[in-house]
């Protein structure tokens, strides 16, 4: 193969991930955003705008239907690619040996992330770790360099093998980090080196009808298996050529184990990602003075080069092998349980020495490459231990700053009455709720203007009594409960954004029958879950289910139209036509391409008892209604409440100017406000008899990322939302004049 | 293996790098809080190296949730074409160190590091000599830019006086070489500013005043390191678990503000409690009392450590008793509260961004000067 012309860039792993995504221009990439793999589908989102490939991207609800996205289409024939990291490869863990076993090629990209709980966006192994047994191949690239000839690798290693390859690197050392890189001028070597895709047993050959996906008893799958165990086995022969062919095209050489200083070393150190580099400058000074100290990497997991590792390290005394993840209880993290078990086959008994370092995206300077050289090879080092951990300040006792907000510190303000199926609720102004004591302490660090703690605050002011809070993931969690620190003066707990509901029912369930059963003392306690749109597209499952198991408790949801904890990419409720991170400007695009999920209507259809929808701009209705859901909590099972919630940030508006911008959302009847209570509509405000009622242009020109909707050359698309905004607005006031709905 | 044919789209400008650290990198660190475009500054710091100076770059920043004034540092290292940059970990030891943003020097250790062959530009209104004073600096060269004035005079923004600066004071960058890596890359994608930007970069660029100093023993020099909460294996509650609740109150937010604050008339108050409902930082302390011969709640004032400054509460406010002013005209606030439930008198405020993370990618980071789109 000829060598082809290259050219100068300076970018990220994940600017060139995409960057060879386009380049091969798969059929489909199906994803959902996760820090910090998310930026892969933005630039291939801007540069779809633009016009420079013709790749399908697919943003489905949640990591498991993207995974089933790509499942999907690879069952096709065609291209295919998926992005993520952390609980997203977690939550997609099932499908991926549905994938390796029923042998499918594509290309997952893994920027490596630590798992949750407690959350943390930043960089370690304890993701990828867990794909080491689902049948795919892992390659493993340590600069944004690598992340590039990987991927290009990755699609022509997966068609080769009828295997899923997955390319992983160090979630921001690598994904985010910007370095001289080398791109091919054209596409087409790219396209030349893959080739054309070829792919013999598809689900789209009516003429040549094949069932994929068959029920298999023992003998069978035990030979289905032995074929994956076969193909990995032909893997270590099949990457090998790859890696060589495309040293030819590139000149650079890819390699399943990568060494420093190794051939006459006493001591190798062993580290995957980012840190091989750092640890490679550590040698260097060690080697200045003497030592025979080197390191080595790998740039294959799976198949695993046990031999080319033996080889390596046949002459050491001391190998340590630093993990960037633990597998809890088995003194090591995977990488050193795999290179002890290999180093044991071959009969080799250097002394092994295993650390756990850089969890949570900790940095790992230069400075720790020594240390670890150093302490390891003191005689009583311990065979296994964490570097960097440290036992806090002995004597230290954080002092209280507030009395916790019980019942008995919360006056009572607000009585509930009903009569003829309707629910009242007096005593819920504005002014004398002022007298409550906020369940929020101040110094959270939402960004100025922010709408989550106004509409947070504003539906804690209903709530009489005892509450207990359980935030799903997103910017409201993360601003919160920054540790050491926490907002919180009530009992709060969070889980990750598709189980909030659940989890929340579980815990009301638990308070009820410990209380039946005499180990809690009597009382009321509203359990109240806060999620913002993104948990109401991934978690909508999970609070469907607790709607329809009629669970006592209360979920609000703070809708600000995207996922702005990760940068704003669309969810499902980002108006129709906005622009996202996810849903670019461009030549060929104009912003999201489908309307907002009307989420009351899909939780009214549950028929739980109480739904009801608030706007800051009306604060007054906003607390009734919260001390009406707190009385249909108690007494009737679930109850949904949702606000819009102003994002200044990545609405692109003004902080100071946001109520305002809710106000005319309700006046365009994009956001109307009503309720649903036991199955019947009415109207809390009508724009049209107030003579308020605007055109939904008048709400989307005050917002940076929509108003270019308004422009003359969006006239028809802006036409098309008008009619939908009417539609749901008629039928909602159909709705509310009808007895029975 | 034959190198494959690799080239450069651009001649770069021949320069060589004044001084290196022993890894052979000039390192320079950026700090700022989000949304004033360090972090676009330091990608483009990284690719004026690698494109326009033809050496070895790599940037990167510490990266967190999306939140915008929250503190952000950006790193960029630039080595010989020939040199490998092997760190990937966080800038320890600046040889140019730039601060956005004057208030950062009372809340964050931002100096650290800093030895007596670094040079500084700081964005602010100040002299070298006051700034010396303000950061309790070791040593170093100082240069001074009014960066936001510079900004709203060319209609462009900090991070493009910046960069003009920066390229002063390194001594080294051609600042031509500034201005074609600005009309190929922002000029590019945001073409109806380019002319603003390059005015931009020439202001900053003629506009710094230094001053050295050298180590004359009035300072310590600060050293990098890692900031460690006081809770440890040994003596934190298990499974992250936070006991400490209503904690955050502890922070104080005013670096977050950007200039402007809510001022309170008494006087005009009607105690409607709006304010309060609007106030995303529970910065409003209302209290029973009596208005109007009634018995009532009544606004008493402010907590301003809260206060982030977004002024949503002026815009509410029925009749005028809440009015924007200037921070710095108002140093005595009377109208000044304290949270009215808090049960200590004993509370050490920690300066914070509004997020102790920082800003990322977001798609609008970037186009916003100091509380405004652009």
């Amino acid at each position: 193969m000829e060598s082809a012309k290259q050219i100068l860039l300076f970018e990220s792993g994940n600017e060139l991930a995409a960057h060879a995504a386009k380049q091969i221009n798969y059929h489909v990439m199906g994803y959902y955003p996760i820090t910090p793999s998310t930026q892969i589908a933005e630039y291939l989102d801007q540069m779809g705008a633009d016009g420079l490939h013709t790749i399908a991207l697919m943003p489905a609800e949640g990591e498991h239907s993207a995974a089933g996205i790509c499942y999907g289409a690879s069952a096709g024939g065609g291209r295919v690619l998926n992005a993520t990291s952390a609980n997203g490869l977690l939550y997609a863990l099932e499908q991926l040996p549905v994938q390796s076993g029923t042998r499918l090629p594509m290309v997952l990209n893994v920027a490596c992330r630590t798992v949750s709980g407690p959350l943390s966006i930043k960089g370690d192994h304890s993701d990828i770790m867990y794909a080491l047994n689902a049948g795919w191949i892992i390659l493993f690239a340590d600069s944004p360099q690598e992340v590039y000839d990987c991927n290009i690798c990755a699609i022509k290693i997966a068609e080769m093998l009828s295997l899923p390859v997955i390319v992983a690197f160090d979630g921001f050392f690598t994904s985010h980090q910007k370095r001289n890189s080398y791109v091919f001028a054209d596409d087409a070597s790219v396209q030349n080196f893959i080739g054309p895709v070829k792919r013999e047993n598809t689900a789209l050959q009516p003429e040549k009808p094949v069932t994929i996906g068959s029920y298999m008893n023992e003998p069978d799958l035990m030979n289905n298996k032995y074929q994956l165990h076969l193909a990995m086995q032909k893997a270590r022969t099949d990457i090998a050529q790859v890696f060589a062919e495309y040293a030819q095209l590139s000149g650079r050489m890819l390699k399943e184990i990568k060494s420093y200083q190794t051939d006459d070393a006493e001591v190798i150190l062993f580290v995957l990602g980012s840190a091989y580099l750092t640890a490679r400058a550590a040698a260097d000074k060690l080697r200045r003075k003497g030592k025979k100290v080197g390191v080595f990497t790998l740039g294959v997991l799976r198949p695993f080069p046990a031999e080319k590792i033996t080889d390596l390290c046949k002459k050491a005394k001391t190998i340590i092998v630093a993990d960037r993840q633990d597998s809890y209880g088995a003194d090591g993290g995977n990488m050193s349980l795999e290179i002890r078990a290999a180093l044991q086959q071959k009969g080799l008994t250097p002394r092994v020495i295993s650390r756990i370092y850089g969890l949570g995206g900790r940095d790992f300077f230069e400075e720790d490459a020594l240390e670890l050289f150093e302490s390891c090879c003191r005689e009583n080092a311990p065979a296994f231990d964490y570097i960097g951990v440290y036992p806090g300040e002995e004597h230290f006792k954080p002092q209280p700053f507030f009395n916790a907000v019980t019942e008995s510190e919360n006056p009572s303000l607000i009585s509930c009455a009903e009569e003829g199926g309707k629910v009242t609720a007096k005593g819920a102004t504005v002014r004398d709720t002022t007298a409550r004591p906020k369940r929020l302490a101040p110094g959270h660090g939402a960004c100025p203007g922010c709408g989550i703690p106004v509409n947070v605050n504003l539906l804690l002011r209903g709530m009489e009594g005892n509450v207990v809070l359980l935030f799903q993931t997103g910017c409201g969690m993360v601003v919160t409960t920054g540790y050491p620190k926490t907002a919180f003066k009530v009992p709060y707990v969070h889980n990750l954004f598709q189980n909030g509901a659940a989890t929340l029912a579980g815990l009301s369930e638990m308070y009820h029958k410990m209380q039946q059963r005499g180990e809690l003392p009597q009382g009321d306690i509203t359990f109240i879950m806060v999620s913002g749109d993104g948990g109401m597209d991934i978690g909508m499952g999970s609070a469907l289910g607790t709607a329809l198991r009629n669970d006592s408790v209360i979920l609000f949801e703070y809708d600000n139209g995207g996922y702005m904890n990760t940068g704003y990419q669309l969810s499902y409720s980002t108006p129709m036509g906005a622009k996202s991170a996810t849903s670019h400007l461009g030549e060929k695009q104009w912003g999201k391409t489908f309307f907002n999920k009307d989420m009351p209507r899909i939780m009214a259809a549950t028929g739980m008892p109480y739904v009801a929808t608030v706007a800051e701009s009306e604060p007054n209705d906003f607390i009734k209604k919260a001390a009406k859901a707190q009385y249909y909590a108690k007494n009737y099972g679930t109850a949904y409440v949702k606000c819009l919630s102003a994002c200044p940030l990545n609405w692109g508006d003004k902080p100071n100017t946001e109520r305002k911008v809710i106000a005319a959302a309700v006046n365009s009847c994009y956001f109307p406000l009503y309720e649903v209570e036991q199955g019947c509509t009415s109207l809390s405000f009508d724009p049209e008899e107030k003579n308020k009622k605007i055109p939904v242009s008048d709400w989307f020109k005050m917002m940076g990322r929509t108003k270019h909707l308004c422009e003359e050359k969006h006239s028809e698309l802006l036409e098309f939302i008008q009619q939908e905004v009417d539609l749901r607005w008629n039928r909602l006031k159909a709705m509310a004049g009808h007895p029975a709905l | 293996m034959k190198p494959s044919e690799t080239f450069r789209e651009r001649k770069p400008y021949p320069v060589s790098l004044p001084m290196t650290n022993e890894n052979g990198c000039y390192e320079m660190r950026l700090e700022s809080i989000g949304g004033l475009g360090a972090n676009l500054c330091g990608k483009l710091l990284g690719e004026l190296g690698a494109v326009y100076l033809g050496l070895n770059a790599a940037a990167f920043s510490s990266y967190g949730s999306e939140k915008r004034g929250s503190p952000v540092k950006s790193y960029v290292r630039w080595s010989a074409p020939e040199h490998e940059i092997l760190h990937n970990s966080p800038v320890e030891n600046p040889h140019l160190l730039v601060l956005f943003h004057h208030a950062l020097s009372k809340t964050l250790p931002v100096t650290a590091g800093v030895n007596e062959n670094c040079t500084l530009v700081v964005n602010t209104d100040a002299t070298p000599a006051k700034i010396r004073e303000d950061l309790q600096l070791y040593a170093g060269n100082i240069f001074c830019v009014n960066a936001l004035e510079l900004a709203l005079k060319s209609k462009s923004r900090i991070n493009m006086v910046l960069l003009g600066a920066v390229a002063k004071a390194s001594g080294f960058i051609p600042v031509e070489a500034v201005k074609e890596l600005v009309r190929d890359t922002l000029g590019k994608k945001y073409p109806a500013m380019l002319a603003f930007n390059l005015q931009g970069i020439e202001l900053g660029y003629a506009g710094v005043t230094n001053q050295k100093f050298i180590p004359d023993g009035r300072f310590q020099k600060t050293e990098y390191r890692e900031i460690r909460s006081r809770w440890g294996y040994k003596n934190a509650p298990v499974g992250g678990v936070n006991p400490h609740f209503g904690s955050t109150v502890s922070n104080d937010l005013s670096p977050s503000r950007e200039g402007f604050i809510p001022l309170f008339l008494p006087e005009k108050c009607i105690h409607c409690g709006l304010c309060d409902t609007t106030c995303p930082d529970m910065v409003f302390q209302f209290l029973p009392g009596e208005y109007r011969n009634k018995p009532t709640m009544m606004n008493r004032g402010l907590d301003y450590h809260h206060c982030k400054g977004c002024l949503r509460c002026v815009d509410v406010c029925p009749t005028g008793a809440l009015v924007s002013g200037k921070e710095s005209e108002h140093p005595d606030k009377k109208w000044f509260v304290r949270n009215k439930d808090l049960i200590t008198d004993n509370l050490d405020f920690e300066p914070q961004g509004a997020d102790p993370w920082i800003t990322g990618e977001s798609y609008l980071d970037e186009k916003r000067v100091d509380g405004g789109l652009m």
